[in-house]
């Protein structure tokens, strides 16, 4: 009733290539943005804005650098956490040893410096493929948070092993309140998704999927295997450390490499998995999932302890979430492999026809 | 770049091509030309060599001996990316499209060699890339109506039967704007209606384009009615190389077919 | 010299426990080609569910031995049913990423198990009779520092090996898994019955998992830190070969010792911590050498 594409028709190829061609979505999309920019800002508290909000947005980030290279390209990655440990080091050395730069632009080369990494490490990609592939980003998992943490002009040879961020300024304009931080994440995230959509339907964003589908028939019709890896190495690993950067300015506060790990790795590739592989809006869904998972099973956990009066060790929350997660992969896997965006997708599509059932 | 042969002059050349895997001979010492214009056809019975010729020709394999000779350049080892620059376009057995996109982006995947647009265009879309991007959509169109595909452009391309899967790979190696064009049994699985479609469209693209065509084909009706040459392989070696009816009477050919041993 | 002697020596002992949790790897892509990325929080469940029947429940060495094969066999069996069948026919990512599911599953069951059964996830300790002491006519003749419990761990490994080669080799049953490894379709043709086969796979992974967890929790404690030894034999199966039990063992004796070689000799040099790292980055150079490993076959693709 509400989601009726009749009577909108697209006239030129322009109108159909449009990301929103649907009235309705672009609505949607509109409502959307103004809740995100205007209506969270005056309603939410501080406590969503830090524990949630932030860490959302830039995971999301994360994810989208995950999703391009694994989702798109098909080349499968264990080390995004460690390209987003070179964006936060990076971006705190930029900051810290070229006075007068902006901050933006301390980003956006932190960005180019994981970039750089990402592409150094995407090498081996051009050999093996597969689970061999992501042994190869475990080696960057493990070594470059070590390299890090132990070549101490990365942390300015501070002796107590502790990073403070510097504040975040624009133009003199001081980012410190936690609306303020959310609104620049948000912007940030908002603008390099958009970036994400369009290369995602031209030209690159093709070549990935070909290369992921089947490379042999990509590189007969022309496709460069070798340059489409890396780029999308290359990007991904951008995504990955502006990600990083933010995660340290704008949510921790801190430049802590080792927290960078292996174990945040592998959420973001739960992210993936579970909001949808090869989707932008999946990457989203994935990093809201797995940023609320958490809190909801400490809800529920704590309140079935009261009712059923079970005594709970300290610690249980974590291991139950471990085990939700496990059984959630395995789950979309083989319930539903393109994860909640194509469950989203489902909606909308029974939504056409609502309230007719076919 | 190299110069485009006249009509009727040779535009492929492959000499002694010789090709090996491990102890197993593909191919031994097979030479012949595919003239600029026209239709060339390879049959063989199964396990001839025919595929790995094709391979050959457009460098997914390297042979041990023999050159091949392409718009005047000879080469032992092709590199299939420049293949595809040099316009050499193909169609595979079993059907290689890239399953997890749609109909309209696989074939707009056979632009992506003549697309320029910066990766940092591209991800800002509007401008130089858009412009692009349409100008391309609007070629593939063209050939999205000569295959009469329209109906279909947006689907996911796993989903389609598998006449029009390789209605859709033929459009994709259509795309590249070939000047040759390779199939590999492009009539494959096909009941009699899709096989006359499929035979009008490889005509019109040879008449209306002018693109040389080799095509690897059992069904002999479609070949001898096709064809202008025919090429035929026998266990790695070539056996017959000739217009229809010379091939069809070839004692040789007749054997190697009713399965005689020599 | 002899100081480099007994770096060598323990880095190869060390080496022989990953061996021992490759062989579970192994097995299992072996005979399914799947890649199990659960088998080190298999190693570690099994070892956690041994010491909570001995501890806990008080049960003598066989028994608690006996019931947790018997609950590895269990799990084995129901990941082939769960887990792996419905995803039979999908790319192996999916279902390498389904057994990377499967690991954090079974994390954190067994640690809530660890938190039930004994209120805090500190290490337990297992013993095994042997001590971590040295042999003391080696530490007399030759002035070497060689642990008794590495020696007797080697052996098991070694005895280990031995036993499943012969299993692979010589018997029906280790024929019918090696023909399912290579073609599914030829030998449920030949009469071969697949789910049989699935349940014994498991069954056998599940034992050499109880037999590393016995190991591994003797040598360091029963702890989270196991599951990271499972990561570890990545690296030692690039070397030896997804496929090749020889491999997982010479595999297992290369990054040992290249790795406990690496922190003595190179870690003074860059303020330590390399163990780390050492044994990915050496898997991922020789990837770039040889993607098949040593002990494996080179594929070759057909268009």
């Amino acid at each position: 009733m509400f989601y009726r594409e009749a009577g909108q028709f697209r006239t030129s190829y322009a109108a159909d290539q449009q990301l929103f061609p649907i009235r309705q979505d672009r609505l949607a999309l509109l409502a959307l943005l103004a809740l995100a920019f205007v209506g969270v800002p005056l309603a939410a508290n501080d406590y969503w804005f830090t524990a949630i909000l932030i860490p959302f947005l830039v995971f999301a980030l994360a994810a989208l650098g995950l999703n391009i290279l694994t989702g798109y390209a098909g080349q499968l990655s264990l080390g995004s956490a460690a390209f987003m440990a070179v964006g936060a080091v990076a971006a705190y050395n930029f900051e810290l040893r070229v006075p007068g730069l902006p901050l933006l632009a301390s980003f956006i080369l932190a960005g180019a410096c994981a970039a750089l990494v990402g592409v150094a490490f995407g090498l081996p990609s051009l050999r093996i493929k597969g689970f061999y592939l992501a042994v190869a980003t475990l080696a960057a998992q493990f070594f470059i948070p070590w390299l890090l943490v132990k070549v101490g002009w990365f942390s300015n040879y501070s002796s107590s092993g502790v990073i403070t961020a510097q504040p975040m300024e624009i133009l003199g304009y001081v980012f410190d309140t936690p609306a303020e931080k959310y609104l620049l994440v948000l912007t940030v995230v908002a603008l390099l998704a958009l970036a994400a959509k369009n290369m995602v339907r031209s030209a690159v964003g093709r070549a990935w999927m070909a290369v992921r589908d089947m490379d042999v028939a990509a590189e007969v019709i022309g496709i460069p295997i070798m340059r489409t890896k890396l780029t999308a190495f290359a990007v991904s690993s951008f995504y990955c450390g502006v990600a990083g950067a933010l995660y340290a300015y704008a949510y921790v506060g801190t430049v802590q490499p080792e927290d960078l790990n292996l174990d945040l790795s592998f959420r973001i590739l739960f992210m993936v998995i579970i909001g949808g592989v090869g989707s932008i809006l999946g990457s989203f869904l994935g990093a809201a999932f797995i940023t609320l998972l958490p809190i909801y099973l400490e809800v529920l956990l704590t309140f079935l302890a009261h009712e059923f009066n079970l005594n709970l060790a300290p610690g249980t929350t974590s291991m139950v979430q471990l085990l939700v997660f496990g059984a959630l992969i395995v789950f979309f896997l083989i319930v539903e492999p393109l994860g909640l965006a194509r469950l989203w997708q489902i909606a909308k599509e029974k939504l056409r026809l609502w309230p007719f059932p076919h | 770049m190299s110069a485009q042969p006249p009509a009727g002059e040779a535009l492929l050349a492959v000499d002694d091509i010789s090709l090996s895997f491990g102890g197993v001979r593909a191919l031994a010492d097979v030479s012949f030309d595919v003239r600029q214009g026209e239709i060339r056809a390879i049959i063989g019975p199964n396990g001839a060599g025919k595929s790995s010729m094709l391979n050959v020709i457009n460098g997914v394999y390297h042979p041990q001996q023999g050159t091949v000779r392409f718009r005047g350049e000879t080469r032992r080892r092709v590199d299939p990316h420049r293949a595809a620059a040099n316009g050499i376009a193909r169609t595979f057995q079993n059907i290689a499209l890239f399953k997890g996109m749609s109909v309209l982006d696989n074939i707009m995947t056979g632009r992506n060699l003549k697309m320029r647009a910066t990766l940092f265009e591209q991800a800002i879309y509007v401008g130089r890339n858009r412009r692009e991007e349409l100008a391309h959509r609007a070629k593939v169109e063209e050939i999205i109506d000569f295959l009469q595909i329209e109906h279909i452009r947006k689907t996911p391309v796993g989903r389609l039967p598998y006449g029009l899967q390789k209605r859709v790979e033929l459009a994709r190696a259509l795309a590249a704007e070939p000047t040759l064009l390779l199939l590999d049994e492009p009539m494959a699985g096909m009941n009699v209606e899709e096989k006359q479609d499929m035979c009008r469209f490889v005509l019109d693209v040879n008449e209306e384009f002018g693109t040389t065509i080799v095509l690897i084909e059992h069904d002999m009706g479609v070949v001898m009615d096709i064809s202008e040459r025919i090429v035929v392989l026998d266990y790695g070696r070539k056996i017959a190389d000739g217009s229809p009816e010379e091939v069809r009477a070839n004692p040789a050919v007749i054997d190697a077919y009713l399965g005689v041993a020599h | 010299m002899q100081f480099f002697f007994e770096v060598l020596i323990g880095g190869l002992l060390a080496g022989v426990m990953y061996s021992l949790v490759a062989l579970g790897f192994v097995l299992i892509f072996k005979a399914s080609g799947v890649f199990n990325f659960a088998q080190g929080a298999m190693v570690f469940f099994a070892a956690l569910v041994f010491v909570t029947l001995q501890e806990k429940l008080a049960a003598p060495f066989w028994l608690a031995f006996a019931l947790t094969l018997a609950v590895m066999v269990l799990v084995g069996i129901l990941t082939e049913r769960v887990v792996l069948r419905p995803l039979v026919n999908q790319p192996p990512i999916s279902l390498f990423m389904a057994t990377i599911g499967l690991a954090f599953f079974i994390e954190g069951a067994a640690q809530l198990v660890q938190l039930w059964a004994f209120r805090d996830i500190s290490p337990r300790p297992l013993a095994l009779g042997f001590q971590d002491a040295p042999f003391d006519w080696l530490l007399g003749e030759f002035n070497m520092m060689v642990s008794r419990f590495d020696a007797f761990a080697a052996l098991v490994a070694g005895a280990l090996v031995a036993a499943l080669a012969v299993f692979f080799n010589k018997t029906r049953v280790g024929r019918a898994l090696r023909a399912v490894a290579d073609d599914h379709q030829a030998a449920l043709s030949v009469g071969i019955p697949l789910k049989y086969i699935w349940a014994i796979v498991w069954s056998v992974a599940g034992f050499v998992a109880l037999v590393a967890g016995l190991m591994w929790g003797a040598r360091s404690g029963v702890q989270f830190a196991l599951t990271l030894v499972a990561l570890k034999a990545l690296p030692v199966l690039i070397l030896g070969g997804f496929e090749s039990i020889a491999g997982a063992i010479v595999g297992g004796l290369i990054i040992g010792a290249a790795e406990k070689l690496a922190e003595v000799y190179l870690g003074p040099h860059v303020g330590g911590g390399i163990e780390g790292w050492f044994a990915y980055v050496l898997a991922l150079l020789f990837l770039l050498v040889r993607p098949e490993g040593l002990f494996g076959e080179k594929h070759i693709d057909r268009v």
